[in-house]
């Protein structure tokens, strides 16, 4: 097994307030691992860490085998420069899409390898077909991201980070701020790449999601790993009160099963 | 009370007038080039964080924001050669104070442009990896600039109007040009009947491309 990422002892304060304390990680290559918890747990904070959207107050991120950041006297330095050159190897999806609404869907997908990676006009528009086509819109190359619905939008930021071709995906509640009736379309997107073995962390508060998809699930509460395991174990017998209290929260209410037929 | 239109001193004295107008344009055109160009410097510094840089430039545009420009122009052409080591000419005078109005106002459209572009962008941007200038360069400036546009050019349209108060220091500017026609010719009918359609053709067409621009750019994000 090949260890892509490692977190030790990430911490994060805003002030005075203490967001992560003290994250310890580990993810292998192929896994994807599903986030859960409370708002204000700190699990989009622990995403943002790893790609250093966030500079960490404390702790070592190690990608594929190298640390980030040079250590001296207890404390982690970061150059600039470095923290591109990393950003560039590790995808992110917004919750709210984020596209650049004055290029097109295609111009979107090929704004990272073009300007980032320097990748020749041929190679862009390579990856932009392949990336478009995966999430199966390169029928929409052309238009520009207003044109297009939330879910549409969304996989084509999954195309956009998917282009850049990075070791590892981060997701950040990414089906969030969509219409109940599109978050399907970007789930199923985010299950085929898990089942291409693409490196996963996911962020989310689609349940159902996290345990037909997830090889580990971990719930955070107050900053800290308080449970993980295989959805079995964490999401069907929870075995932390905070756990249980979250997953009743969000059991409130339940649909037997729906006829389709 | 009848009045006998009679526009043939306009025409006698079109050169004057020709004059003026040259005035007017060279005016508005040096304090326009002049005031967005530092006005970008003055928003960038609006837009910092560092106090050093961020006081000042709130301090200077406040004062010019919140005076009229009748005043500054006043000031610059009576109050300020009293204390300056060097003369100040009409000119040089209304350039100041128009410019200096100028930069105020630009900056502010510079600042609020790029704060109107959604936090989301820099953080899309980021997160591919782009360094601060290929954010600024790619992504910010290209969305925030076509806000911008609208708005720089109602300062323009603004800043052809304002030249006109530079006639209170006798700067040969169009309108000073018809007041001092007119009292020779005593038309001031027809004189300033003349200057108030010579400004309109010389304006309306910035106005038509304003709205033109505004409702392009409200066609796309």
């Amino acid at each position: 097994m090949v260890e892509i990422l490692k977190i030790e002892g990430l911490n994060k304060s805003f002030g005075d307030l203490t967001v992560l304390d003290g994250i310890d990680l580990s993810v292998n290559k192929g896994e994807t691992i599903v986030v859960i918890g409370a708002s204000g747990s700190g699990k989009s904070t622990m995403l943002r860490c790893v790609n250093f959207m966030e500079i960490p107050s404390g702790g070592r991120i190690t990608l594929n085998g190298s640390a980030i950041g040079t250590a001296s006297n207890g404390s982690v330095t970061y150059s600039e420069k470095e923290l591109t050159g990393l950003r560039a190897r590790v995808g992110m999806v917004f919750q709210h899409f984020n596209l650049f609404p004055h290029m097109t869907v295609k111009q979107n997908v090929m704004e990272g390898p073009k300007t980032v990676l320097k990748c020749s006009a041929v190679e862009c528009s390579r990856r932009a077909d392949k990336y478009l086509e995966k999430v199966g819109l390169g029928w929409k190359a052309d238009s520009f991201p207003s044109q297009l619905s939330g879910g549409q939008q969304q996989r084509v930021a999954i195309a956009r980070a998917l282009a850049m071709e990075p070791e590892i995906m981060l997701f950040d509640e990414a089906t969030s701020a969509l219409d109940p009736e599109l978050v399907g379309e970007v789930l199923l997107t985010m299950k085929e790449l898990a089942d291409e073995g693409m490196t996963m962390l996911i962020v989310t508060h689609e349940l159902g999601f996290a345990y037909t998809v997830a090889d580990r699930v971990l719930f955070l509460a107050n900053g800290k790993i308080l449970e993980q395991g295989d959805p079995e174990s964490v999401l069907i017998n929870p075995q932390q009160d905070a756990t249980k209290n979250f997953l009743r929260g969000h059991g409130s209410f339940r649909l037997p099963e729906p006829n389709l037929d | 009370m009848e009045h006998a239109w009679d526009f043939s001193a306009v025409f006698t004295n079109s050169y004057l007038l020709l004059i003026g107008l040259k005035n007017t344009i060279i005016l508005a055109v040096v304090c326009l080039v002049l005031g967005l160009f530092f006005g970008l410097f003055v928003g960038a510094a609006r837009y910092s964080t560092r106090i050093v840089f961020n006081w000042p430039a709130t301090a200077f545009v406040e004062v010019f924001r919140n005076t009229p420009v009748l005043v500054q122009i006043m000031w610059f052409f009576f109050a300020f050669p009293i204390i300056s080591p060097f003369d100040i000419d009409a000119f040089t005078a209304a350039t100041l104070g128009l410019t200096l109005n100028t930069i105020a106002f630009s900056s502010e459209i510079y600042r609020a442009g790029i704060q109107s572009i959604h936090r989301g962008q820099w953080e899309a941007a980021k997160a591919l990896g782009m360094n601060y200038t290929n954010q600024m360069r790619r992504i910010i400036l290209p969305q925030a600039i076509r806000r911008m546009i609208p708005a720089f050019m109602n300062r323009a349209v603004e800043l052809v109007k304002m030249t006109s108060l530079a006639s209170v220091i006798a700067y040969g500017e169009l309108m000073y040009q018809a007041k001092t026609i007119s009292t020779i010719e005593f038309n001031p009918i027809e004189m300033y009947t003349s200057v108030a359609l010579i400004f309109f053709v010389l304006i309306f067409p910035l106005t038509l491309f304003v709205q033109r621009l505004e409702i392009k750019s409200k066609g796309r994000g």
